[in-house]
């Protein structure tokens, strides 16, 4: 049984973690994974009748090394993909908890729309899709431990990705 | 613009090194070049691995146009172009799939694998009788060959072979699908996504830009992960194979401890030294630490060790003049050890692709340059494509075409350029 209380927590965690990511304070972002943390964006392809997702290809496929990596890069004054920064919005709605395998992790179901505004282009770019995360709680505190971001396109819309879902 | 004695002008400049901004954004020339580009010369559409099976397909572009690429029932390659012969109705919705047959949904005529036309509803009450299914098929596209197990399409029907159009540059395909008898794979699927990128821009960076490394690619510099010796280009060798496709190759410099074979594993090493056609490619791929090069006009190839080798092949299909859609596959020798590919396909997806820590800032780069080319200003607007211009081709150089000693140059550039212009100009590109 999830209690609105707990409801409340994980809602908060993941509008925090937002905000950290809106606002590039990449160093706190990565002080809500767990240091097993995996982050998978799979690539999808549209079969015949449903779309199917690319088991063995992904657009994303991190642990906290890589993710590290990326985050350091972008913290070099030479990140041009990144320099000036791109303004980002994550909206999260749809937000689903349910119960974990383990009794200190939750499973949680969103809707995400990723809005990208950069330089003096008037155009936007989105990118939306459905965050499955696995929150566990570590020393009292929530973490993320996965995300697998299943994204409504086959075809990227967004120049590329190099801003975290 | 184009009236204005403007590509005549241009053929001159590109002689002296010199190009104009504007062909980077100019809707005509993507005219031009849908026309007598992309509807001649041989476009890259799939890897073999991709379509195994007789049924198997997948939907691919040719230019700006969708073909279905399918292994029919007889075991043969086809390019069927994606229309319904009866009006005209996209055959196929799906990226990819099996079939034995395609049915049209608005009128329901039904196509073979083999492009054949096998039903027609009502066929006897309303067209009497007088419909010849014969010559009614799926429009096939006159060439589709493979080499090494890449399927190319030409829409050409006076278009050469395959083999003869990649000329030279086969031996120095030979160097990244040859290593295991068992072939290539593809890993999934294409990672797939559009920028507002004209599509030479890639296609000439990657035949001949070891120069951008050092600033495009900095932060990896600053990471460790690229070459931080403004040096490390002068290991090398810049080859323009032929027919306009041209790559460069990095050797592994002397005083760095980088493993031989770009570290490939012990099995997949040992099969090379079996399978590449001559002892010549051995001794290159020996030394080899990267190979970047551009099958002319739109499949680009990148095989390199960062630090674990991956190989990937992309297209630059065009969607406009200032519009791409990039196709990025990964691919990996089939029997090499699982754990090597595991760890050949993190590399990849970290590095290049839609998030790749390279790839970011080189779609950032080619979006200026094309941001910066659709204007008037653009069209007086001369670059310089003459670095290394004064260097002499090396004529130890084992393979074929001319190979200059080193891979800081823009000769690639310039030979893909007059390959294009020669394309735009003629009326048969291949006499
Ligand atoms: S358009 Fe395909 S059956 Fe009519
Ligand atoms: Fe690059």
């Amino acid at each position: 049984m999830i209690s609105p209380e707990l409801e409340r927590e994980v809602v908060t965690f993941l509008l925090r973690e937002a905000e950290l990511l809106d606002e590039g304070r990449y160093q706190e972002w990565l002080a809500l994974l767990t240091e097993d943390v995996r982050y998978i964006v799979p690539v999808q392809v549209t079969g015949e009748v449903e779309t199917e997702q690319e088991v063995s290809m992904n657009h994303l496929d991190e642990d906290r090394a890589s993710l590290e990596l990326r985050i350091r890069r972008l913290e070099t004054p030479y990140a041009w993909a990144e320099r000036p920064r791109s303004r980002t919005r994550h909206f999260l709605s749809n937000i689903r908890v349910y119960p974990g395998e383990r009794a200190d992790e939750v499973l949680v179901r969103s809707n995400l729309l990723l809005v990208r505004s950069r330089g003096d282009d008037s155009q936007a770019e989105w990118i939306s899709g459905e965050r499955q995360d696995l929150l566990r709680r570590v020393n009292g505190e929530w973490r993320l431990a996965r995300r697998v971001v299943v994204l409504d396109h086959s075809v990227v819309p967004v120049r590329s990705l190099s801003m975290l879902l | 613009m184009l009236e204005q004695g403007f590509l005549k002008e241009l053929g001159e400049k590109i002689e002296q090194g010199i190009a104009i901004l504007r062909i980077y954004n100019d809707p005509e020339i993507y005219e031009l070049e849908r026309k007598r580009i992309f509807a001649r010369a041989y476009i890259f559409v799939a890897h073999e691995s991709e379509i195994p099976q007789p049924g198997d397909y997948v939907v691919r572009y040719v230019g700006d146009e969708s073909y279905i690429v399918i292994r029919g029932e007889d075991g043969r390659i086809r390019a069927l172009f994606n229309a319904c012969r009866h009006r005209g109705m996209r055959l196929c919705r799906s990226e990819k799939g099996q079939a034995k047959t395609f049915l049209c949904p608005y009128h329901g005529w039904t196509y073979r694998n083999t492009g054949e036309l096998i039903g027609v509803p009502a066929e006897k009450e309303a067209y009497g009788g007088r419909l010849d299914k014969a010559k009614w098929g799926l429009y096939e596209a006159p060439h589709v060959e493979s080499y090494n197990g890449l399927i190319f399409v030409s829409l050409d029907p006076r278009a050469p072979s395959l083999k003869e159009y990649l000329g030279g540059m086969t031996w120095y395909l030979d160097l990244l699908t040859r290593r295991s008898s068992a072939g290539l794979e593809v890993i999934g699927a294409p990672q797939r996504w559009v920028v507002d990128v004209n599509w030479k821009l890639p296609a000439e960076n990657f035949s001949s830009d070891a120069y951008h490394t050092l600033m495009t690619h900095r932060s990896l510099v600053q990471l460790g992960m690229a070459p931080s010796d403004p040096q490390f280009a002068m290991y090398g060798t810049h080859i323009s194979a032929g027919n306009g496709h041209a790559l460069g190759i990095g050797f592994i410099p002397e005083h760095l401890p980088l493993p031989p074979f770009l570290g490939y594993p012990e099995p997949v090493i040992n099969a090379l030294k079996r399978n590449y056609p001559s002892e010549a490619q051995v001794q290159v791929a020996e030394k080899m630490q990267f190979w970047h090069g551009t099958v002319f006009p739109n499949l680009s190839l990148l095989n390199a060790a960062l630090p674990i080798p991956f190989l990937t092949f992309r297209v630059w299909r065009p969607m406009g003049p200032n519009r791409t859609e990039i196709w990025s596959w990964f691919l990996v020798e089939r029997d090499a050890p699982e754990d090597f590919k595991r760890r050949s396909y993190e590399t990849y997806v970290h590095t290049f692709g839609t998030s790749g820590v390279f790839e970011q800032d080189d779609v950032e780069i080619w979006r200026g340059i094309t941001a910066m080319a659709g204007g008037p200003t653009a069209e007086r607007f001369e670059l310089n494509f003459q670095l290394g211009m004064h260097f002499q081709p090396d004529p130890t150089w084992p393979g074929p075409g001319t190979a200059l000693p080193l891979d800081y140059a823009e000769r690639n550039e310039r030979v893909w350029l007059r390959e294009w212009y020669r394309y735009l100009v003629s009326e048969n590109p291949w006499q």
